[in-house]
């Protein structure tokens, strides 16, 4: 194994939340390297008008994501069980090359409602002591929507974020989510356009039930944009090819389009790509790691890379393992509850109705990733729990993002699965059905755990990620809850028929996909005996390691994560510059 | 087109006679089937399927797509061709798949666990089909009326057709409908969906790449390149 020349600061991962602390150490001159298992996607086949436009290449063949032959995860609903790998990813989809996930994401940018943040502290108050579960470790975040508010600001001017304010200043907003936490300032970009099926959602609820109706936060650029550092978007066009997807108009907002190439042009800024990363070496007596190990998949060779300090930016599952098989940190037992690397692994508990409006056109293929329209009036606690028997819940609404038509076609229930009629069926309704959605929040539970498998390896001979995790009673009530809202509404917008009401249900299935939002397992928290990393992020037993990501999360509320991923790592990339200039440890 | 001229019966049609006269339980259908000179023969080769899965998948995208207003067969779609092409391909030899041991029995939630390939799986549950076909019609899939294949199809679905533990259901329901869902709906430049026929049928426009004012120009309204879709062909 080689040993490289020392870097100031080397991240792990080249995705979203890297380019985002690999952008404020620029801005401050610090010296960053990054290390990105993958490749570009800027030239390629996904990215070019006719190729990018292929729903089984990209989409329904996953071309863009993790390979799973080479690395997957086990999963068990409990752990009495023998785990499975998921020997395809289904369920959750990791990115992989410059830019990760972030590249091919829908772009639903939220800031979550404030009390997220000091959720625990927000339940006892409101419902006692007594309120939350036992078997539901739920924990304060140990940092404040005002302290992360102007990185909020900072990360939708760079992504050029498109929406309606909600509350300005603590001044409700018409037209925006009231239950949104308040902001300084506006979005930097108008609202998408609004879909025909939002259009019937938004009138709906407003007047027959008073909600809010609000645009979902979009990545997608309604118009041209430039952002603070010069990097320009183009115009979204509604393609309906968005998340799962790269954007040849380079509408969307991504990090291979407004981070990378603005960073590889900073002089004291590096990136590697094809570099796997294999592992951390720490060294205990000092309590700090030395650097990272990884293997550079062009020529095979093994290098260690030392580093003044070492950020885990790779997504969920790799920012555990590179824990775990580091030895950094206690294993989580959950057992006894003691330890804490692989706690609080969280989920999305989300469910979708079939709507069918004959003779209405929603026409789904006019489409941008975030061509939705949403309320939170049935999320986290924006609404009374008491006697509901359940914490949390979810945004609703109506999502249309693409009529791509391998996955996006809608029947009427009772529709045969093939012959003349199937095929009557799609003709009669693809024009004219939608869906109307709930994004369930889900919660840690004592049971729900990563930690490594015993007897699966992955490509490069590393043990997989384990998950030990079901949608226990909290959650499934949470969706039950949620999703007989959305069935109340559909009537109401006068769907006929409406399709089967299934709100998220046990067991766990690895073939459907649930959204990408896998997070926690190197929780932060004020407390060391309960948290893996420090409200800054900082590892609690390792003081030049930080930790950033959905990894970090506490739990997972009813909204989708980056806006909160994103603000983090730019608190971080501030954070480091200061650690860079005097190593210690951060308060 | 459909293939609705009797003077010229599809291959299927051809097999099956030629199955009928030869006695069907003994005879690898196929195999008396080469086709004479003026013969149909299918528009291009395969390149995985033997003559025997040849013949159960193209008369298995005659039942699931026949014939009628909507699209021609299924055959005649393209459908036998892509899921032929898909198993051939990298999909079917494993793409994207963990094959790695140890190998356990799982429940259906855990997804697919046996250590085959798409195409090696496929192979399998192709003879298990026949032989299920067999047991209960004396007769090999292919050689089923559309009136006997539809049922057929719709036991093995729903787990009614027993298969000497061949996990028949999974196979159809996991492996073979969704290619067969995919062969409809996927570019025709994979070479399913041939004349973009099913994307006629539903409406869908393709691959737009400027939609920004149909976006409001069209909401709610007939959209009018729903009727001309474009696919990756037109745009190369
Ligand atoms: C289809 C899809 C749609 C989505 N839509 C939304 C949405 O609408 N709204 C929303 O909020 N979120 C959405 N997400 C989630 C969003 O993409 C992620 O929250 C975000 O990308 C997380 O940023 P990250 O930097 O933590 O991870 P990523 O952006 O994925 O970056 C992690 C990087 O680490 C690299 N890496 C991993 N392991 C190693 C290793 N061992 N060595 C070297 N490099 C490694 C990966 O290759 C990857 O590039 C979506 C995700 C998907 C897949």
């Amino acid at each position: 194994m080689k040993v490289l020349p020392e870097k100031s600061v080397v991240i792990v991962g080249g995705g979203l939340a890297a380019g985002l602390v690999a952008r404020q150490l620029a801005q401050q001159g610090v010296e960053t390297l990054v290390l990105e298992r993958g490749g570009d996607y800027r030239h390629g086949p996904e990215g070019r008008i006719p190729t990018q436009r292929d729903e089984l290449r990209w989409d329904v063949r996953h071309g863009l994501m993790q390979d799973a032959a080479g690395e997957t995860y086990t999963q068990r609903r409990a752990r009495t069980e023998l785990a499975r790998p998921m020997r395809r990813l289904n369920a959750f989809l990791p990115g992989t090359g410059v830019g990760g996930a972030g590249n091919h994401w829908g772009g639903q940018t939220f800031r979550w409602n404030d009390y997220n943040l000091v959720l625990r502290s927000r339940y006892e108050q409101r419902y006692g002591r007594g309120a939350i579960p036992a078997d539901m470790p739920l924990q304060d975040w140990g940092v404040t929507y005002d302290e992360l508010e102007p990185y909020h600001d900072l990360f939708e001017k760079l992504f050029g974020i498109a929406g309606k304010a909600g509350n300005l200043r603590g001044r409700l907003q018409p037209g925006g989510n009231p239950f949104e936490a308040p902001r300084q300032n506006e979005y930097p970009q108008r609202p998408l356009e609004i879909t025909e099926a939002g259009l019937i959602f938004q009138q709906t609820v407003e007047r027959e039930f008073g909600y809010h109706p609000y645009p979902s936060p979009a990545a997608n650029s309604p118009d041209a944009y430039v952002n603070p550092d010069g990097m320009t978007l183009g115009a979204c066009q509604y393609c309906g090819h968005c998340e799962r997807f790269i954007c040849e108009a380079n509408a969307k907002g991504t990090p291979d389009v407004l981070l990378y190439p603005w960073l590889e042009r900073q002089p004291r800024f590096t990136l590697r790509r094809h570099c796997h990363v294999l592992g951390l070496e720490h060294d205990r007596a000092s309590g700090r790691v030395r650097g990272v190990r990884y293997l550079d998949l062009l020529s095979g060779q093994e290098y260690l890379q030392p580093g003044g300090a070492v950020v885990l930016a790779a997504f969920t599952m790799t920012n555990t393992k590179l824990l775990l098989t580091g030895g950094i940190g206690r294993p989580y037992d959950p057992a006894t509850g003691a330890g804490v690397v692989g706690r609080n692994f969280c989920y999305q508990a989300n469910s979708g109705i079939a709507l069918f409006f004959p003779g209405r056109w929603l026409n789904p293929f006019l489409a941008a990733g975030c061509t939705g329209t949403l309320i939170d009036e049935f999320n986290d606690d924006n609404f009374d729990h008491s006697g509901l028997g359940f914490l949390g819940g979810g945004y609703i609404g109506v999502n249309v993002a693409s009529g791509r038509p391998i996955s996006v076609r809608r029947t009427p229930p009772g529709t045969p699965r093939w012959g003349t009629r199937w095929k009557q069926a799609n003709a009669d309704w693809y024009a004219h059905t939608c869906a109307i959605g709930a994004q369930g929040s889900c919660y840690p539970h004592r049971e729900n755990y990563l930690d490594l498998d015993p007897d699966y390896t992955d490509a490069f001979g590393q043990p997989l990620v384990r998950m030990t995790f079901d949608f226990r009673e909290n959650e499934r009530r949470v969706s039950a809850y949620c999703t007989e809202q959305s069935r109340r509404i559909a009537v109401a917008m006068g769907a006929t028929p409406v399709g089967p009401v299934v709100s998220r249900a046990a067991p766990f299935d690895t073939r459907f996909y649930q959204g990408s939002h896998v997070t926690g397992g190197t929780i932060m928290g004020a407390d060391p005996a309960a948290s893996v990393v420090s409200p800054r992020l900082q590892h609690w037993d390792a003081e030049n390691l930080f930790v950033v990501g959905a990894s970090v999360f506490p739990h997972n509320s009813g909204h989708n994560p980056t806006g909160p991923v994103g603000a983090l790592a730019l608190r971080l990339g501030d954070d480091l510059a200061r650690y860079v200039a005097r190593p210690g440890r951060l308060s | 087109m459909p293939d609705q001229n009797p003077s010229q019966p599809g291959r299927r049609d051809f097999l099956r006679s030629a199955a009928l006269m030869a006695g069907a339980a003994t005879l690898p259908a196929r195999a008396a089937a080469e086709p004479a000179a003026d013969a149909p023969v299918a528009p291009v080769g395969y390149l995985s399927f033997s003559p025997d899965e040849a013949a159960l998948v193209e008369a298995m995208v005659d039942v699931m797509c026949p014939a009628d207003e909507l699209t021609p067969r299924g055959v005649d779609c393209g459908l036998a061709h892509f899921i032929d092409r898909q198993l051939a391909g990298a999909y079917g030899k494993g793409e994207r798949l963990y094959l790695r041991g140890p190998f356990r029995p799982g429940r259906p939630e855990d997804g697919y666990q046996l250590p085959l390939t798409p195409e090696q799986f496929f192979k399998a549950g192709a003879q298990a089909a026949d032989a299920a076909c067999l047991r209960r019609h004396q007769r090999r899939f292919a050689e089923l009326t559309p009136e006997e294949g539809d049922p057929m199809l719709q036991a093995v679905a729903d787990g009614r057709e027993d298969a000497a533990g061949f996990p028949l259901a999974e196979w159809f329901n996991e492996l073979v409908y969704p290619l067969f869902v995919q062969a409809c709906f996927a570019d025709p430049i994979y070479g399913g969906n041939r004349d973009k026929v099913f994307w006629k049928m539903l409406g869908y426009p393709g691959l737009p790449a400027v939609n920004g004012l149909n976006m409001v120009k069209y909401r709610g309204k007939p959209f009018p390149g729903a009727r001309q879709p474009k696919s990756i062909e037109d745009f190369s």
